[in-house]
C-alpha cells in the first residue's frame, strides 16, 4: 500500500512539473530574453518595455530611462537585441507568447506589411510635425518613430584629398569621379596608399553594401525624398536601361580602383580597416563607421561625398532613417508610451542622448544639439541644406539583396561580367525575384 | 462480507468518475479563461490541480486493467514533453505549408501552391542537387578519415590516447564559431601561404570543397570514436584464430574485421548522410552562399545546401510559409534517403 502511495505521489509530481510550465505565464512577462539580448528586463506591470534594435546605442537609452524615471515615475525598460538577432523572428516569438513590448523597432516597408496591424496611429504626436523622417503609412498617418539619420555615400580621408590636390565637393558627377581615381590611383606612392578605394562586394556577407546601399543610388539620386519613380519601377520588375547603364559604368570604375582581396573576400571589418589605417582614400560606408573609428585610431579629417553615378551633377547623399519605433497598439501603456517618446523626441535630455550620447543625427528640426563625431558632422550639412535623397532601397521585395542581386554584384566584381551583361543579368534578377 | 467490499468498490468507483469530471471541468475551465484572454492569476493553477485530480481519478478507478493504467501515468511525462517539443509543431509545420502563414497569422490556404512554387525555382532546385554533391562527398571523406583515424588509433602506435583526444578536439568547438574561423584562415593565411593566390572561398567549385574539409576535419574525429568502439569489439578468438591460419594484416581488415563490424558502418553512415544533408552552421559562417556561379545566363548562389536555403527563405525572405514547405520536404527527403541507407547496410550485418 505504502508502495503504491508512492507511486500516485511520483506520478502527481511529474505530472505537475509538467503542467505547471503552461501555466505561469502571466507571472513571467518579459523574462524571456535570450541569451544574446543585452539587458535583463523583469518589469512590473506599469512599466513600458522598448524592444531597441541598436544594440550599440543600448547603454546610453538605459541611461536616458533611468533619468526619465527619476523626472516622471514612470519605468521604462530598454531590451536590445541586435548582433545578428533575427529581430523580427524574436519579435513573432514574443506575439505567439503573448509577450509583446510596449514598443518595438521595424525597419522599413516590409516590416510594416508584417506588422501593420499591430501599429498605432501615432500622427497626433508633438514631433510628428517636426521631421520628415517619421514613418507614414499607405494612408499617410504617422506609425513610426524616428530616433536617427544616418546616410551614406562615399566616405573619403580628407587629407589625402588635399594631398592629391582634389577637391571632394567637386565630387558630384561621373567624370569628376574618374578623373579623380585616375590621379590618386597615379600618385598610390607618393600618398602611400594601396588603392583608390576600399569596396567589399562577396556576396555571401557584403551583398548590403553592394546591392543595398551602393544600388540606393540608381534607385533615389537626383530625385526628391518622395520621388518614387525608380522603385515603382522595379516593384514591377522594370529597369531604366539607360540609368542603369551609367550606374554600371560607375560601378566598374568603382571596382577597378578598389583593392581587389577585399573587393572579392573582404568583410566589413577587412573593408573598415583597410580605409582607417589610410591605406586607401574612399570607402563605401556611412556615418555609422564614426563610432568604429576610434578603434583604428583615427586621426585623418574625413567627410562624406556622393555616389554621384550621372553624368550630370547631383551633389546630395542618401539619407534616411534606418528603423523606427512603433507603438504596440494593444498594449497598455499606450499614454506612457507617447509621452515618453515626446519627451526623447523634443526634451533636451532627449536630444542629448540621441546626439551627443549615441553620436547620431536628430531627425527633428528642432533639435539645436550639434553632433561631435566627423561624419555625424559632415552628414548633418547635406540633411540641414536639404541635400538629401531618400532611401528607396528600403522598399525593395524583400531579401532581393540578398538572395538575387548580391550575387550579381559580386560577379561584376570578379570580372565575370562585363557592363551589358551586368546590366542584362542585374535586370532579368530583378525581373525573376519580383515575379515570383 | 461480501456485501461491504462490493459497496465499498461501488464508494470508489464513484469518487473516481466524480474526480475525473470534476477535474475536467477545471481543466476546461482554465482554457476557457485563457482562450478568452483573461488574465486571471490563478487559470495555471485551476489547470494544474484540474489535471491532478483527472489523473488521481484515473488510478483510483476499481478495474483489471490497473496495471496498465499506472503504466502510462509513468510514461506520460515524457510523452507530453515530446508531443509539445515535437510532434505538435511537426503537425502544426504541415498544416502551414498549405497556408500563407507570415509567422504571425494565415489569412487563407492556398492548397498545393506552395510545393508548385518552390519546385518551380530555380534556387532550391540547385541546392538541392548540390546538397546532394556535398552529402556524396562528405560521407566518403568523413568516413575514410574516420575509419583511418580508428585504425592509427588502435594500433600499437605511441601515445595513440593522446592522438584520440587530438582527433576528437575540434567536434567540441561551435560550428558557427568553426566557421568564422576557418573563414579567417581560408582568406587571410592561406592566400599569405600561397603569396598572390585568390581567396579559396571567391571559386565556386574550391568554396565546396573548403567546406568539404572543415566539414571532415570537424566531423572525422566524432565518427572515429565509434569506430575505435567498433574495432574493440571484435572478439579476440577469432582474431586470433585468423592469426593462426595464416591471414595478413590486410586480409585480417578486410575480411574479419570490417565485416564482423559491419553494424558500426550501418550507424556512421547514417550519421554521416543525415548530418551532411542538414549542414548548416559551417555554410552558414564560411559562405553564407557565396560565390556566385552563373548558370544560364543567372546568378546562382553556388554553396547554398537545403538548410540555408530554407533559413534565408523564412528570414531574408520573409516567406515563412514557403521556407515551411521547403522544411516538409526536406524532411521527406531526409527520411527517405536514411531509411533507404540503414535498410541496405543492415541487410549486409553480420549475426553474431
Amino acid at each position: 500500500m505504502k508502495k503504491r502511495f508512492l507511486a500516485v505521489a511520483l506520478a502527481c509530481t511529474m505530472m505537475a512539473a509538467t503542467m505547471t510550465g503552461c501555466g505561469s505565464k502571466a507571472d513571467s512577462t518579459g523574462s524571456s530574453t535570450e541569451g544574446n539580448t543585452a539587458s535583463e528586463s523583469e518589469a512590473s506591470g506599469d512599466a513600458i518595455r522598448i524592444v531597441n534594435g541598436k544594440i550599440e546605442i543600448d547603454k546610453q537609452l538605459k541611461a536616458f530611462a533611468e533619468s526619465y524615471e527619476e523626472k516622471t515615475g514612470q519605468e521604462v525598460v530598454i531590451e536590445s537585441l541586435g548582433g545578428g538577432v533575427d529581430i523580427n523572428g524574436t519579435l513573432k516569438g514574443y506575439l505567439a507568447a503573448d509577450n509583446m513590448p510596449d514598443m518595438f523597432v521595424f525597419g522599413g516597408a516590409g516590416d510594416y506589411k508584417t506588422w501593420a496591424d499591430y501599429m498605432t496611429d501615432l500622427s497626433e504626436e508633438e514631433w510628428a510635425s517636426q521631421t520628415e523622417f517619421a514613418f507614414k503609412a499607405e494612408d499617410g498617418k504617422t506609425v513610426g518613430f524616428p530616433y536617427a539619420v544616418e546616410g551614406y555615400g562615399i566616405t573619403y580621408n580628407a587629407a589625402i584629398l588635399e594631398q592629391a590636390g582634389i577637391d571632394p565637393a567637386g565630387l558630384t558627377n561621373y567624370d569628376a569621379y574618374k578623373a579623380a581615381f585616375e590621379k590618386i590611383d597615379g600618385m598610390k606612392e607618393e600618398l602611400g596608399i594601396d588603392a583608390v578605394c576600399s569596396v567589399a562586394a562577396e556576396s555571401g556577407q557584403m551583398y548590403w553594401s553592394t546591392a543595398n546601399h551602393i544600388f540606393g543610388y540608381y534607385l533615389s539620386a537626383g530625385l526628391e525624398r518622395d520621388d518614387t519613380t525608380y522603385i515603382d519601377m522595379l516593384k514591377e520588375g522594370k529597369v531604366d536601361e539607360k540609368r542603369l547603364g551609367e550606374f554600371a559604368d560607375f560601378t566598374k570604375l568603382l571596382f577597378d580602383y578598389a583593392d581587389p582581396t577585399v573587393l572579392i573576400s573582404g568583410t566589413y571589418d577587412d573593408q573598415l580597416a583597410l580605409w582607417a589605417q589610410g591605406k586607401t582614400a574612399f570607402v563605401t560606408q556611412g556615418n555609422w563607421i564614426d563610432p568604429s573609428l576610434p578603434t583604428y585610431n583615427v586621426e585623418f579629417a574625413c567627410g562624406i561625398a556622393p555616389l554621384a553615378f550621372l553624368q550630370e551633377d547631383t551633389a546630395g547623399v542618401l539619407a534616411d532613417c534606418p528603423s523606427w519605433w512603433a507603438v504596440y497598439n494593444e498594449g497598455k501603456n499606450i499614454d506612457a508610451c507617447k509621452a515618453f517618446l515626446n519627451d526623447l523626441a523634443t526634451s533636451e535630455e532627449g536630444q542629448n542622448c540621441l546626439v551627443k550620447e549615441c553620436g547620431m543625427i536628430s531627425p527633428y528640426t528642432t533639435c539645436t544639439v550639434e553632433p561631435e563625431t566627423p561624419l555625424a558632422v559632415a552628414l548633418k550639412s547635406y540633411v540641414d541644406a536639404g541635400n538629401t535623397y531618400a532611401w528607396q532601397w528600403t522598399k525593395m521585395p524583400e531579401g532581393i539583396a540578398q538572395n538575387a542581386t548580391g550575387s550579381v554584384f559580386e560577379l561584376y566584381a570578379r570580372g565575370e561580367l562585363d557592363r551589358d551583361e551586368f546590366v542584362a543579368m542585374l535586370s532579368a534578377a530583378i525581373a525573376d525575384y519580383t515575379a515570383q | 462480507m461480501k456485501g461491504v467490499k462490493k459497496l465499498n468498490i461501488n464508494v470508489k468507483r464513484t469518487l473516481s468518475i466524480l474526480e475525473i469530471t470534476v477535474g475536467f471541468i477545471l481543466i476546461c475551465f482554465a482554457l476557457y479563461l485563457d482562450v478568452s484572454g483573461s488574465e486571471h492569476s490563478m487559470r495555471g493553477t485551476i489547470l494544474t490541480a484540474g489535471a491532478l485530480l483527472v489523473i488521481l481519478g484515473v488510478y483510483c478507478i476499481p478495474t483489471r486493467k490497473h496495471r496498465a493504467i499506472v503504466n502510462v501515468l509513468f510514461l506520460f511525462p515524457l510523452v507530453f514533453a515530446f508531443a509539445v517539443t515535437v510532434l505538435v509543431p511537426f503537425a502544426l509545420g504541415i498544416f502551414y505549408s498549405f497556408t500563407n502563414w507570415t509567422g504571425i497569422r494565415f489569412t487563407e490556404f492556398v492548397g498545393l501552391d506552395n510545393y508548385i512554387r518552390m519546385f518551380r525555382s530555380r534556387d532550391y532546385v540547385y541546392s538541392f542537387v548540390i546538397t546532394f554533391i556535398f552529402t556524396v562527398f562528405n560521407m566518403f571523406l568523413v568516413n575514410l578519415a574516420a575509419f583511418s583515424l580508428a585504425l592509427l588509433c588502435t594500433s600499437n602506435v605511441r601515445g595513440k590516447n593522446f592522438y584520440r583526444a587530438a582527433f576528437f578536439l575540434p567536434n567540441l568547438i561551435g560550428g558557427i564559431v568553426l566557421g568564422y574561423v576557418w573563414q579567417f584562415i581560408f582568406n587571410k593565411v592561406f592566400t599569405s601561404i600561397f603569396a598572390g593566390s585568390a581567396s579559396m572561398l571567391t571559386d565556386p567549385n574550391l568554396a565546396l570543397l573548403a567546406i568539404l574539409m572543415v566539414s571532415t576535419w570537424q566531423y572525422a574525429g566524432y565518427i572515429m570514436m565509434i569506430y575505435v568502439t567498433g574495432l574493440q569489439s571484435v572478439p579476440k578468438d577469432i582474431l586470433e584464430a585468423s592469426g593462426v591460419d595464416g591471414a595478413n594484416r590486410w586480409i585480417t581488415l578486410f575480411k574479419i574485421k570490417m565485416p564482423m563490424m559491419a553494424n558500426t558502418f550501418t550507424v556512421c553512415i547514417f550519421l554521416t548522410l543525415v548530418n551532411s544533408f542538414k549542414q548548416f552552421d559551417l555554410n552558414l559562417a564560411i559562405t553564407n552562399g557565396a560565390p556566385s556561379r552563373i548558370l544560364g545566363l543567372k546568378p546562382v548562389s553556388s554553396t547554398e545546401f537545403m538548410a540555408l536555403n530554407i533559413y534565408k527563405t523564412a528570414i531574408a525572405k520573409n516567406e515563412y510559409a514557403l521556407g515551411q514547405t521547403k522544411a516538409v520536404v526536406f524532411f521527406v527527403i531526409l527520411a527517405i534517403v536514411s531509411l533507404t541507407q540503414v535498410y541496405i547496410s543492415k541487410k549486409k550485418e553480420v549475426e553474431m
